[in-house]
């Protein structure tokens, strides 16, 4: 109220000193969260499709593979499709939301952006611990065979790595705005994960391209516990591989990202 | 004079359009708003008023000039719960119920106290259930203005409020309005139907091409346009392909002359036109037949 401090008379309303209301941000999440967990079509693809694909490509897979079985490794792969998936799809809708006018809704708040990002980055892994947990669950019930280090560090690579895919989805959805940017992003993950041996071993110059794309590095790495880099097809990956796939991916995601927030800056 | 609810000087906005020229959109506007007062801004479409709105909320800097709402930069204005706004370009999240979406904004207000109050106010109660996505655009621009309210504002800026509404849906709004303004809410609305203004707004603020024309209490500018239209339907046989014969449109302007009738004026019988007509600085009493050849 600095500003008002030379004209002398007040009246009553610039007097009373209003409380100043705080964001409860946790109603705010809590909210989307919601929102976004009742979205049958995105669910589907979240949870629904590698649940799916677990049980007709993993269920009762018992040949052995590193330290534990087939199982393990189909169970590992289709949890990772569906955690990128859900960050994918948080932090895509979240650029799309902003864009499409509800950020200028959220601009008339007391909001600052680092809470909205905030916000959505707990969400955005909320929605992943979904498929993680249930098909590790499933997996734990039905067969799914490894040392305890591998469940612990599988699970927690492909919780923490599916990060790296919020990136992404921010970046795809700031680069091609509109309603339908999110369902692109997402569709193109189920492209990446054939070529990044998620879906199916692949093998020769597939495997050769596939090993740069960005779903192999991630879905590698929280295997690697479990398969020490050996591939079904044969051949043994160093680990710095998967490691430099994804922090190539990292720093690629992250430059276009910035890209498409100074463009969409740009516009007004 | 207390601290006015907005003061404005100067303000400039310029953007880049698709081909490269650039376009003047506000150009020197001058605006003082006391607390208590129902304003129009009125216009025709891409005459500046959204781009001032925008930058009234601090959504938009400035190329040149000041803007104050309550003595404050518009940003912590906003922040302090003073000034809210009905945005024509705001967005609302389709999958979110009428509800949610109130409750949704009052946490990040940090207001969810007046959840209900809003709600009530908006006439929402009976929607607050259904999705976003299965409201008519009226019912989604009462929502708006239920955001709008969320915080008690002392100041609430209606960006073309009433878009999507039929006329009864646009009557009950104003009423929602007019009682809320009884209770000493400042209002701003920017709108481009001159009967919305009329009725409405004890102050019209014209805007033409990023310039305010004309600012004066709404009785004057409907003093200035003529107060009411007279229309007429011409004889059949004068209405040719290109419009109506120019030579009989003299005749009548010779037969009405004594009766104290000027502007005669031939166009199509819109608002948007009336208020073309109004901003185009025709001299007042001119006789010329704007659109005769028409």
């Amino acid at each position: 109220m600095s500003g008002t401090a030379s004209t002398g008379a007040y009246t009553a309303a610039d007097v009373v000193v209003r409380p100043a209301p705080r964001p409860a941000m946790l109603t705010y999440a809590r909210l989307d969260l919601r929102r976004q967990l009742r979205d049958r079509f995105g669910m589907f693809f979240v949870v629904g499709l590698p649940t799916f694909m677990y049980l007709v490509f993993g269920l009762g897979s018992d040949d052995a593979v590193g330290s534990g079985n087939v199982a393990m490794y189909v169970m590992i792969s289709m949890a990772s499709y569906g955690a990128v998936t859900a960050t994918t799809g948080v932090a895509g809708s979240a650029a799309t939301e902003q864009v499409m006018g509800w950020g200028r809704q959220l601009g008339l708040t007391p909001m600052r952006p680092l809470a909205f990002v905030a916000a959505k980055a707990g969400i955005a892994m909320a929605v992943a611990a979904v498929p993680v947990t249930l098909i590790f669950v499933i997996g734990a019930a039905t067969g799914a065979r490894g040392s305890w280090s591998d469940w612990v560090l599988a699970a927690a690579v492909v919780w923490f790595g599916s990060a790296l895919f919020a990136i992404y989805g921010l970046a795809i959805c700031l680069v091609f705005r509109g309603s339908n940017a999110p369902g692109i992003a997402s569709g193109m993950i189920v492209v990446m994960a054939f070529l990044g041996n998620v879906f199916t071993p692949m093998d020769g110059l597939m495997l050769d391209l596939g090993r740069l794309t960005p779903l192999y590095g991630y879905a590698a790495l929280a295997r690697y516990p479990l398969t020490e880099g050996w591939l079904p097809v044969g051949g043994q990956d160093p680990l710095w591989l998967p490691v430099a796939n994804v922090l190539a991916w990292t720093v690629i995601f992250s430059l276009l990202a910035m890209w498409g927030v100074r463009r969409t800056r740009a516009r007004t | 004079m207390s601290t006015p609810a907005i003061h404005a000087t100067g303000l400039r906005k310029q953007f880049r359009q698709s081909d490269g020229t650039p376009l003047v959109a506000v150009d020197d506007v001058d605006l003082t708003i006391q607390p208590g007062e129902i304003v129009a801004f009125l216009g025709p479409n891409g005459a500046g008023k959204t781009t001032t709105v925008d930058m009234l909320l601090g959504l938009t800097r400035p190329d040149a000039g000041t803007v104050e709402v309550y003595g404050m930069e518009p940003g912590a204005a906003i922040r302090a719960g003073r000034v809210s706004a009905v945005m024509q370009t705001g967005g609302l999240l389709r999958d979110f119920t009428v509800e949610e979406t109130v409750r949704a904004i009052a946490a990040l207000h940090g207001r969810t106290d007046r959840v209900d109050a809003v709600i009530e106010r908006a006439r929402l109660t009976e929607l607050a259930g259904r999705r976003v996505e299965a409201c008519s655009g009226g019912e989604q621009q009462r929502l708006k203005f239920a955001l709008a309210l969320v915080p008690d504002p002392d100041l609430v800026i209606l960006d073309e409020p009433t878009t999507g509404m039929d006329t009864g849906a646009r009557q009950e709004f104003w009423q929602t309005m007019r009682a809320d303004a009884a209770l000493g809410r400042t209002i701003v609305f920017a709108t481009h139907y001159l009967a919305e203004a009329d009725e409405f707004a004890e102050r019209t603020v014209l805007m033409s091409r990023g310039r305010i024309v004309h600012d004066a209490p709404t009785a004057d500018v409907r003093a200035a346009y003529g107060g009411r239209t007279v229309t007429f339907r011409p004889p059949p046989d004068v209405v040719g392909a290109d419009g109506i014969d120019a030579a009989w449109l003299q005749r009548v302007e010779q037969v009405l002359a004594p009766l104290g009738v000027t502007g005669l004026e031939v166009s199509a019988a819109s608002l948007e036109a009336a208020f073309l007509a109004l901003t185009a600085e025709a001299p007042a009493g001119s006789t010329e037949l704007i659109g005769a050849a028409r």
